[in-house]
């Protein structure tokens, strides 16, 4: 740290131009932030550049953390090819991400929108829509398998009294997967509070000018709230793709703990990876599935961010 | 007179049906917090009763004492507690070091590099855990909190990392300008004059590393295998698992679970919304 000692400031750095700065000094800030970084370079190297390429090694062999390695090709490629759980699982991820990003971007942003309407306490509202989203994943999973007890759950209890047939939801193929879905769109207090400081940032002026031009409230949302939001949309999707494609506590407490998820209907991705790995110690086929999803997120990402120039719209490029 | 009172009226209106809108919510939304408390004071001939009751009666408190006589969730909360504290050093020792590196000083392919620390929140935590795993092992690291706590003293809260920088990038540069004519190191800077102006940024990242820990299942289902050091959501996954006849305990223990970061958020809850809200910042810049 002592070279440091009365460096250029880095203010003055951006006023002069490059070339004004001797290398000497632009050699020594170089030198002093890769310093402050470097626990981060440290933990990027070995938890993310080392396991990528261990992975991919791993996924050419039969390794199964005990004996040693060898390497056998494309079989684990193959065999995931052949294999109907992997199938499933994808499809099941897949089925999840199709209804739980949409319906959660629908319902975050509904939330948010009720919560900028101008009443009094607004505050209270904003707490109680968020309390969901703070009680921990494991207990919400049993909260939910719990009003969703088709035998003695309040809801089908709600629903008989309604005259209704009341599913057996997390038991049953079919409504299995919506009861997850359904879990899900409880706990979106984080987007919502997102979305919220979006619409608060929206300048008034904006609804000034089409309400002269006398714009129902439809058309406001339609043609300057969603189009100033769009960079909050954006972030938000990503945020949830990623929960999507990982997808694994929620389904994992309701299954193994016996209470849900019948057969196959709701085996997702990442549970059969874990399952591969850490119950059978199949390393090698595991990580070719770990592989497949790196190859899968990365090519979702990749599109998401293509389209996105289609889609979104950034205020401050018009000016 | 008649048009003012009217307006007035049509105004009155307008905010009760906003209030009805909210209020509806609200319930859908509360629900199902309310039915947890409830249960866990019902005898469990009573929660399985058709119909349903809604009321416990009689209140039956002793549910809470027997179930944590049954389940040692106080030696869960206290490991929780472990696993909480250590990292959340961890975290602002190395998130407010990396952050300052991104944001206060300039040099050549900074933002490159903080543009791969920002996309690696995109690779999904299980498309590197083996390797991770198979080191751990051979450390003999598995079954204690080292494989969760390591990586938060090199940078692994990226989330962390990124709200301190956006802080950081608040405070005015004639600050450090000052100090470095008077002869002041970069460390020195960081350490006596930025770290004490980021206390509530850093307050924000102590929340949020707690309520991670508080929350993380899978990290634990991996690296921690005797029970003896479970924390809390493996220790509620247990309860679901043996005492599913018995859903007054098994709400009890998730009521044990939620309310105090229930409580919890009700204290901080600006520092929390607020932390949310620069999240989504980011994306404009």
């Amino acid at each position: 740290m002592q070279a440091t000692t009365s460096l250029a400031s880095p203010a003055t750095v951006a006023r002069t131009s490059p070339r004004g700065l001797s290398r000497k000094i632009r050699r020594r800030h170089t030198r002093v932030g890769l310093l402050f970084v470097s626990p981060w370079i440290i933990g990027f190297l070995a938890f993310f550049v080392y396991p990528f390429f261990a992975t991919l090694y791993y996924s050419f062999t039969n390794f199964n953390g005990v004996q040693t390695a060898h390497v056998i090709g494309f079989t684990n490629y193959v065999n995931l090819f052949h294999d109907p759980l992997f199938k499933t699982s994808l499809f099941n991820t897949f089925y999840y991400t199709a209804c739980e990003l949409p319906l959660s971007t629908v319902v975050a942003l509904s939330l948010a929108l009720l919560l900028n309407m101008d009443v009094k306490g607004r505050a209270i509202y904003r707490t109680i829509f968020y309390i969901p989203s703070i009680v921990p994943t494991v207990a919400s999973c049993l909260i939910f398998v719990w009003i969703f007890n088709p035998a003695s759950g309040i809801v089908n209890d709600l629903l008989t009294g309604a005259h209704l047939p009341g599913p057996n939801w997390f038991f049953s193929i079919a409504w299995s997967k919506p009861s997850f879905i359904l879990l899900g769109l409880w706990g979106l207090g984080q987007p919502m509070v997102i979305y919220l400081a979006g619409l608060q940032s929206v300048p008034r002026e904006m609804y000034e000018v089409v309400n002269l031009d006398g714009a129902k409230p439809w058309q406001r949302l339609r043609y300057v709230t969603l189009p100033m939001l769009t960079p909050v949309i954006l972030f938000n999707v990503i945020l949830q793709l990623v929960l999507c494609i990982a997808y694994f506590t929620q389904a994992q407490v309701i299954e193994n703990a016996d209470v849900g998820g019948p057969g196959t209907s709701t085996w997702f991705y990442v549970q059969y990876l874990y399952q591969e790995a850490f119950e059978y110690l199949k390393f090698g086929y595991s990580s070719a599935m770990a592989f497949c999803l790196f190859v899968i997120s990365a090519l979702i990402m990749v599109a998401l961010f293509k389209s996105s120039s289609r889609w979104v719209y950034y205020a401050s490029e018009q000016q | 007179m008649r048009a003012s009172s009217s307006r007035l009226r049509r105004k009155t209106a307008r905010s009760l049906s906003k209030h009805a809108t909210l209020i509806v919510v609200s319930v859908l939304l509360g629900f199902p917090l309310l039915w947890m408390v409830l249960t866990s004071f019902k005898t469990n001939t009573q929660s399985l009763a058709v119909p349903v009751v809604w009321w416990p009666h009689p209140f039956k408190w002793s549910n809470y004492p027997e179930f944590l006589s049954a389940v040692p969730f106080y030696r869960y909360f206290l490991n929780t507690l472990l696993y909480a504290a250590v990292t959340i050093v961890g975290v602002c020792i190395s998130s407010s070091l990396v952050a300052y590196g991104f944001s206060r000083i300039r040099w050549r392919g900074r933002d490159v590099l903080f543009q791969v620390m920002v996309s690696t929140l995109l690779i999904p935590f299980f498309a590197t855990l083996i390797p991770l795993f198979v080191i751990y092992k051979d450390l003999h690291w598995v079954g204690w909190y080292l494989p969760l706590m390591i990586p938060t003293f090199l940078g692994s809260s990226v989330f962390s990392t990124f709200l301190l920088r956006q802080f950081f990038m608040t405070i005015p540069e004639a600050l450090s300008d000052a100090a470095r004519v008077d002869g002041a190191n970069e460390f020195y800077i960081y350490s006596r004059i930025i770290l004490p102006m980021a206390k509530p940024a850093i307050a924000t990242v102590i929340l949020f590393q707690f309520i991670y820990c508080w929350n993380d299942y899978i990290g634990p289902l991996i690296y921690i295998n005797n029970q003896v050091w479970y924390p809390l959501s493996l220790g509620l996954y247990q309860v679901l698992g043996t005492y599913t006849t018995n859903w007054p305990w098994v709400m009890a223990a998730a009521t044990a679970a939620t309310a105090p970061i229930v409580v919890l958020f009700f204290f901080t809850q600006r520092t929390f919304i607020e932390g949310i809200a620069v999240q989504g910042t980011g994306v404009k810049g």
